[in-house]
């Protein structure tokens, strides 16, 4: 779109393009190349641009240390669970509000959509005892329940808008036909909106894997520790922090979020912007 | 449940109706079902967001802490506190320094980035899927990677600095209370911009091409296409992005606490930490509800504007 027949405007072009560009990956490959160095090249004033030597050690004091395994387990536990009962419950509602009109939807919609301005924080101080009350403390059950609080609301209006673009002429042809509602949804609606399923999984796994705030409060013993609060607690909490450590444990935890995204990233981003961007 | 209500209305079940009849129970048959489709996101709804929400408004108005248990109602007294406060009300600024930052800086970057991946070159969209891994990564490991790059004495920061003459000695960034700022605004910026340029990215897409090569032949140069075109074009997705930026920042917090823990002092102590701190260090639920209430108050203007815009044409 822009024009770089220039020398002028094509250096321009470059310098932002080279600086935006180191920001946002330079970091990543300090994340990476960290992870390799052994200690004696890892803490050094001036450091190495890449690892002269490098070695494997971090990664086995990562899974020697703390209960990586354990926590990498739990987080994957809670984070399908967590995204599965929030599609769930997120694709039916989006449903509701896309081609049904009874009184009271707009209210409701407006009702479910403002959750999203509550902060997380608030919702937790009275979220807590709410979970304590259902005996849920302290448990991933517990733990998986609360995270609805971050995904619903967006994945249902994700769900709403995807619904609205399917052509209700083909319900309205099943319902001719006979089909009985939920026939229809699950036959015929639901097949063709795949895309949009998978999104707003990937999206609640998301915020589950990657959450620190709920699982560093609402959990509280060392074996049901989740990877977030359970790596901060193993490097950084102590008088030498082990950066090496750090870097490869990150490194372990980072690499399912990023697998699943390398794969499905086209479509959850078309997911996330839809109806947002007229 | 559902398969009675279904039944009813199947045709083997029922006796043929007059069209007429079948369409009115048709209709209520529809609301009935478009509500018990909704049923189950309600109740989930009620229980983890509108109920705690409720409850928090109570406790706003109670003593409640660690002397006093049992919530005593205590009428306006914690806002009265929190007004008292200096350190409280301290973290309203430190909130809007925040937010100021880290959503400006986030959308000027994102707007350049979306721009530079609008461009045609080899390897763009390899790129664009790249850009979005600040983004996907867990809290703790983003607060990793950048109190490594800003620590005192083996961070990469400091030795670019350094070498390069700026600065004449490494400076503890963490430890200082505009460096502590600076940090956290970074680590903010850096894993947003992922999500604006992707809006930004989807509203350039949208751009007419004709209007474009006619303003290229009437002699217009990127600064005036960029100037008269480009931007009002995405004047709707930069205040959907604003807004939602603004929402996301004022929320903020795991970075936050993962990498400065609202410290040094109190220097990075935006709403969100001090509102944990008061709930689940000094356990005193009362004050910590009263000023989360405010802490929704600051967020409401930006959600008016954003669920107005959510709901258009609902």
């Amino acid at each position: 779109m822009l024009d770089l027949s220039s020398r002028f405007s094509r250096f321009v072009f470059g310098a932002v393009a080279i600086a935006i560009g180191l920001f946002l990956f330079f970091p990543i490959y300090w994340l990476t190349i960290s992870a390799f160095k052994p200690d004696a090249e890892l803490y050094r004033i001036v450091p190495t641009l890449y690892p002269h030597d490098p070695v494997l050690t971090h990664f086995a004091t990562a899974f020697g240390r703390g209960n990586l395994m354990q926590q990498l387990k739990n987080s994957l536990l809670v984070s399908c669970s967590a995204a599965a009962l929030n599609t769930l419950l997120a694709v039916y509602a989006g449903y509701s509000f896309a081609k049904f009109r009874y009184r009271g939807r707009r209210l409701v919609m407006v009702f479910l959509l403002s959750a999203q301005v509550f902060p997380f924080g608030l919702l937790l101080i009275s979220l807590y005892p709410v979970i304590t009350d259902l005996g849920l403390i302290d448990s991933l059950p517990g733990l998986t329940v609360s995270y609805i609080v971050f995904a619903l609301p967006v994945s249902t209006y994700m769900f709403y808008s995807y619904f609205s673009q399917v052509p209700s002429e083909i319900i309205e042809a099943a319902r001719a036909d006979g089909a009985g509602e939920l026939r229809i949804f699950h036959t015929i609606v639901l097949p063709v909106s795949i895309p949009a399923v998978v999104t707003v999984f990937l999206y609640g796994f998301m915020w589950s894997w990657n959450d620190l705030l709920y699982a560093m409060t609402l959990i509280i013993s060392e074996g049901k520790r989740t990877v977030g609060p359970g790596m901060l607690l193993a490097y950084l909490n102590e008088v030498n922090s082990d950066w090496g450590g750090a870097m490869a444990a990150s490194l372990v935890a980072s690499a399912p979020i990023i697998c699943t995204f390398a794969f499905l990233q086209r479509w959850f981003i078309q997911g996330v912007t839809a109806g947002s961007v007229k | 449940m559902t398969t009675r209500v279904d039944a009813g209305l199947s045709p083997q079940l029922s006796p043929q109706p007059s069209p007429l009849a079948r369409k009115g129970g048709l209709k209520a048959h529809e609301r009935r079902i478009g509500r018990l489709f909704l049923l189950p996101a309600l109740a989930a709804f009620t229980l983890v967001i509108l109920y705690p929400f409720l409850r928090a408004i109570g406790y706003a108005f109670t003593r409640s802490n660690l002397q006093t248990p049992e919530p005593v109602y205590i009428g306006i007294a914690n806002f009265v506190s929190i007004l008292g406060s200096p350190e409280i009300l301290g973290a309203f600024v430190t909130t809007a320094i925040y937010v100021v930052f880290a959503t400006s800086g986030t959308v000027i970057l994102g707007l350049g980035w979306a721009l530079i991946l609008n461009q045609p070159f080899a390897g763009r969209s390899a790129l664009r899927a790249l850009t979005l891994i600040p983004w996907v990564l867990p809290s703790t490991v983003t607060a990793f990677i950048w109190g490594w790059i800003f620590n005192s004495r083996f961070g990469v920061l400091n030795a670019v600095l350094v070498s390069a003459g700026i600065i004449p000695f490494p400076t503890a960034w963490l430890s200082t209370t505009s460096g502590a700022m600076a940090a956290i605004v970074m680590t903010k910026i850096w894993f947003s911009i992922p999500l604006f340029m992707s809006f930004f990215l989807a509203g350039l897409q949208s751009l007419d091409k004709e209007q474009i090569d006619a303003a290229r032949v009437d002699g217009a140069n990127n600064f005036a296409l960029l100037r008269d075109h480009i931007l009002p074009h995405l004047r709707p997705v930069l205040l959907v992005v604003v807004v939602l930026g603004v929402i996301g920042n004022l929320q903020q917090f795991d970075t936050i606490f993962a990498l400065t823990g609202g410290g040094p002092v109190s220097a990075t102590s935006v709403l969100s930490i001090q509102v944990y701190r008061l709930a689940f260090d000094q356990w005193d639920i009362g004050m910590a509800s009263a000023l989360g209430l405010l802490w929704v108050a600051t967020i409401l203007p930006a959600a008016y504007f954003y669920l107005r815009h959510l709901l258009k044409g609902a």
